[in-house]
C-alpha cells in the first residue's frame, strides 16, 4: 500500500487509514488527516524530508517517518 | 495574581495561528502578565478585560493548543489548567477562536470542549479570506449545528467585536442566575478512536454552514464530477483551497535547492544585523554607564560607598542594559519573521539536520538567539514540545558564542592579528563562531546517544507543523511582543548579574579599600586608575587569583588573567576592563584597547619572566572563552527551564572541562609545534 511519504511532487492520494501503531498517528488524525481526505504532496525540504502536503486547504509539514502512517488507497 | 473572588474568568482557547492573540490583545490592550503554571515552564498570559468594553473580568491567553487529548507534558498542564488553574480557578467561559479559512480542522477544539461541558463562544477569525474566494459561514447555522454562539471577528478592523462582547456578557448573566456547570475531563468522555468519527461530523457541520455565491460553471462541474465520480473529496472541501499567493511563494521558499539557500541567506542576515546594527547602540549605552561611573567617582568624596555606587551599581546596572539593544532587534526580526508565516519554513528546511542530532527544527530559533543571549534563546526553547529535544537544545545554547563574548574575543583578536593583516581577524572571528557550533553538534548527538539515562522518557520525536498563510506583518504586535520579552529578560537576568556584580566589587574593594602610594606629578585619572590596581592587587579577588594560580600555570596564564577570568562570572565583557585593571593600565581615556594591548604585550609571568600572552595562550585563551559556561544567570535560568538542577550542573560541569581540556591543548600543541 502507497503511504504519503511516497508521493511526487504534485500528486494527489485519498487517505485509505492511518496506521494507529505508530506513536504520532493520533496528532496526525486531529491535524486533519482523516480517511476519504485527498491530499496532495506541494515540496520537499531540501534533505527530502520533512515533506509540505496540502490538506484541508492547509500547508502541513510533516516527516517522512510519520507521513509513513498515512496509507493512500 | 490570585483574582478576587466572584471576579469570573475567560479563557482564550485555540490552535496556533487561529488568530487567538489578536483578540486577546484587543480585549487587553496589550497590558499583561505572565502566570506560571507552579512548578512548570507553561505560561499563560492574563489581563484584566479593559474598562470600555464594561465586562468585570479575568481574560487569560492559553497557549496554542490543538486537541484535548495531551501528546506532551505541556500540553498535559495547558488542558489540566483549563479544568482548572491552581491560582485562577476554572474559567466561566471559554472563547475559541477558529480560522474560518481551516473550519474543517479548527473546529475539533471547540467541538470537544461543548462536548466536555464548558460554555463556549467561538470566535471565527480570518473571515475576509473565504469571502475572497466568494464563500461564506451561515454563523445562525454554525451556531445551531454546535449548540454554541458563533461570532465572526476581523482582528484588523475590530468588527464582531461589539457583538462578541455583548454575547459573553449575556453567558455570564445567565451563569449568574443558573449557576454554571461543572466541566469533565474530556478523556473520561471519550473512546479513543472516536477521531475518525468526530472528524466525519465536523465535515458534515462545515457542508452544512457553507454558503456559496453561485456560479453556473461550478455548479455544472459538480453534477459532471458526480456523475463520474471524480474526486468526490476535493468537492467536499469546497471553499477550502489553500491560498494562492501562499503557494506560489512557497514554490519558491520551500524549493527544494533554493529553499535551503535563501533559508540561509535570512538567517545570515538576521544573524549580522544582531550585531551591525545594535553596536552603535550598545556604543551607546556602555558610554553612558561609564560616563555616569566616572561622575559618581569624580564628584563624591572617595570612600567605599561612592565606590559601591560607580563600580558596583552602575557598572551592574549597565552590564546588564548593554545587551538590551541587541535583544530588541534580535525580537523584532524574528517577530517579523514569525508573524509573515516564514518562520516556520525555517523549522521546516532545517529539521531534517537538526532531527540527526537529537534536535528538532523548532530548536533553531532558539539557537539563533543564542547568538545574542543565552537567556531569551532557552526561553524560546518552549516552543519545542519534546522534552527530549528541548533540554538538549537548552544544553547546548551557551555554545553559541554570544554577544557577551565578543568585546572579549574583540580585545584578542586585535591583540593577535598584526596590523597590516586585519582581515585575518575576520576569518578568526568567524572560525570561534563556526568552531563553537561545531562542538555543540558534537555533544547534542552525544546527548543524544545517552538519552536513555538522561531522560528516562520515551523519545517520541515528531515534527508536524502548520504552516501559516503568509500575510504582512502587523508591526504594533511584533513592537508590543518585542517589548514584554525584552522586559522579561530584565527581570530575570537583571537581578542575578546585579547581585552578583555586588559581590564582585566586594571582592576586589576589600580588604585592602585604600590603598597608599605616591601621588606626585600623576593626574587625578591617573591617581584613580593607580588606585584601582593597588586595591585589585591584595584584595580578596587577587587571593583567589593566586590560589588558583596552579591550575592556570599549565595553559601559561598567572593570577592576574585568573582574577580576570573570575570577574568574568558577572558577565563576560567584565573580562577585558578586570584585564585592564590588574595590568594597570594607566591613561587619561578610561579602557583605550591600545594601550591595553601594549601593556598586554610586554607583560611577563612575574617568577619566570617569561611572556605572558604569547599566540600560543592567547587562542587558549579565546578557545577557553569559547566553552567556559561564566554567566549565572544563564545557569539559573537554565534550571528554571530545564526543571531540575541536573542540567544546569552538567553543563556547569561539561563545559569547565572542556574550556580547560581544549585550552591546555590548544596552548601545549601550538607550542609543540613551534609556535610561541
Amino acid at each position: 500500500m502507497k503511504t504519503a511519504a511516497e508521493l511526487n511532487f504534485g500528486e494527489r492520494g485519498t487517505i485509505a487509514e492511518i496506521d494507529c501503531t505508530h506513536p504520532s498517528s493520533r496528532r496526525i488524525l486531529e491535524f486533519g488527516f482523516t480517511p476519504g481526505q485527498v491530499i496532495e504532496l506541494f515540496s520537499k525540504a531540501t534533505f527530502n524530508d520533512p515533506i509540505a502536503i496540502i490538506l484541508r486547504g492547509s500547508l502541513i509539514a510533516i516527516r517522512k517517518s510519520e507521513a509513513d502512517c498515512i496509507k493512500l488507497k | 495574581m490570585i483574582s478576587p473572588v466572584g471576579t469570573p474568568v475567560i479563557t482564550l482557547i485555540g490552535p496556533p495561528n487561529s488568530g487567538k492573540t489578536t483578540i486577546f490583545n484587543i480585549l487587553s490592550g496589550k497590558n499583561y502578565k505572565t502566570v506560571n503554571y507552579p512548578g512548570s515552564t507553561v505560561e499563560y498570559y492574563t489581563s484584566r478585560i479593559l474598562a470600555k468594553y464594561n465586562i468585570h473580568a479575568e481574560l487569560l491567553d492559553s497557549p496554542g493548543l490543538i486537541s484535548l487529548i495531551p501528546e506532551s507534558l505541556d500540553e498535559e498542564i495547558t488542558i489540566k489548567s483549563l479544568y482548572h488553574h491552581p491560582k485562577l480557578g476554572t474559567p466561566q467561559l471559554l472563547i475559541a477562536t477558529v480560522d474560518a479559512s481551516q473550519l474543517s480542522r479548527h473546529l475539533l477544539l471547540p467541538v470537544q470542549l461543548l462536548k466536555s461541558g464548558f460554555n463556549v463562544i467561538i470566535a471565527l477569525t480570518m473571515n475576509d479570506i473565504l469571502q475572497k474566494r466568494k464563500v461564506k459561514i451561515s454563523t445562525e447555522k454554525l451556531s445551531k449545528e454546535l449548540g454554541c454562539s458563533v461570532v465572526q471577528i476581523n482582528g484588523r478592523t475590530k468588527e464582531g467585536m461589539g457583538k462578541l462582547i455583548s454575547t459573553m456578557n449575556s453567558i455570564l448573566e445567565n451563569i449568574r442566575n443558573n449557576g454554571k456547570q461543572k466541566p469533565v475531563p474530556y478523556e473520561k468522555i471519550v473512546q479513543n478512536n472516536s477521531l475518525v468519527d468526530t472528524f466525519l461530523k465536523i465535515e458534515d457541520i462545515t457542508n452544512k454552514v457553507l454558503e456559496f455565491k453561485v456560479d453556473e460553471e461550478k455548479i455544472n462541474l459538480k453534477k459532471a464530477n458526480d456523475q463520474l465520480e471524480v474526486h468526490p473529496s476535493i468537492l467536499q472541501n469546497n471553499g477550502f483551497t489553500t491560498d494562492e499567493l501562499t503557494l506560489k511563494l512557497d514554490r519558491v521558499l520551500l524549493h527544494k535547492h533554493w529553499g535551503f539557500l535563501i533559508f540561509v541567506m535570512i538567517m545570515g542576515l538576521t544573524f549580522t544585523s544582531i550585531f551591525w546594527l545594535a553596536q552603535p547602540l550598545m556604543d551607546l549605552v556602555d558610554e553612558l554607564f561609564s560616563n555616569l561611573n566616572n561622575l559618581v567617582l569624580a564628584n563624591f568624596r572617595s570612600g567605599w560607598l561612592s565606590n559601591l555606587l560607580a563600580e558596583g551599581m552602575i557598572s551592574g546596572v549597565g552590564s546588564v542594559l548593554v545587551f538590551v539593544p541587541q535583544i530588541i532587534i534580535l525580537f523584532v526580526i524574528l517577530g517579523i519573521l514569525e508573524d509573515s508565516g516564514y518562520l516556520a519554513r525555517g523549522a521546516m528546511l532545517i529539521d531534517k539536520p537538526l532531527s540527526k542530532i537529537g534536535l528538532n527544527g523548532r530548536s533553531f530559533v532558539p539557537m539563533l538567539s543564542g547568538f545574542a543571549c543565552a537567556i531569551p534563546a532557552m526561553l524560546a526553547a518552549r516552543t519545542i514540545p519534546n522534552r527530549k529535544e528541548r533540554v538538549i537544545t537548552i544544553f547546548i545554547i551557551p555554545l553559541m558564542s554570544c554577544s557577551a563574548r565578543l568585546p572579549v574575543y574583540a580585545l584578542l583578536i586585535a591583540y593577535l592579528v598584526p596590523r597590516d593583516k586585519l582581515w585575518l581577524g575576520g576569518f578568526l572571528l568567524a572560525g570561534i563562531y563556526l568552531f563553537g557550533i561545531t562542538i555543540s553538534f558534537v555533544i547534542a548527538s552525544m546527548l543524544n546517544k545517552f538519552r536513555q539515562k538522561l531522560f528516562k522518557v520515551e523519545d517520541t520525536s515528531t515534527f508536524i507543523l502548520e504552516l501559516p498563510t503568509y500575510r504582512v506583518p502587523k508591526l504594533s504586535s511584533v513592537l508590543s511582543h518585542t517589548y514584554n520579552s525584552s522586559k522579561e529578560y530584565l527581570l530575570r537576568a537583571g537581578p542575578v548579574i546585579l547581585i552578583f556584580s555586588l559581590l564582585l566589587w566586594f571582592l576586589v574593594y576589600f580588604p585592602n579599600s585604600n590603598p597608599q602610594f605616591e601621588t606626585e606629578g600623576l593626574s587625578k585619572t591617573q591617581i584613580l586608575q593607580i588606585e584601582k590596581s593597588e586595591r585589585l592587587e591584595g584584595s580578596y579577588a587577587s587571593s583567589i587569583g593566586k590560589f588558583i594560580q596552579p591550575i592556570m600555570k599549565p595553559l601559561g596564564m598567572d593570577w592576574r588573567i585568573g582574577v580576570s577570568l573570575i570577574s568574568a562570572f558577572a558577565a563576560r565583557e567584565v573580562f577585558v576592563s578586570s584585564l585592564a585593571l590588574t595590568f594597570k593600565v594607566t591613561t587619561e581615556e578610561e579602557a583605550n584597547q591600545n594601550t591595553l594591548l601594549n601593556s598586554l604585550r610586554s607583560a611577563t609571568i612575574e617568577d619566570t619572566g617569561q611572556k605572558l600572552l604569547t599566540t600560543a595562550t592567547t587562542l587558549g585563551l579565546i578557545v577557553f572563552f569559547i566553552f567556559a559556561l561564566q554567566c549565572v544567570s544563564t545557569i539559573a535560568v537554565s534550571r528554571k527551564e530545564s526543571g531540575s538542577w541536573k542540567i544546569p550542573i552538567m553543563q556547569v560541569f561539561i563545559f569547565t572541562i572542556l574550556a580547560y581540556t581544549l585550552a591546555l591543548i590548544t596552548v601545549n600543541g601550538l607550542r609543540v609545534l613551534g609556535f610561541e
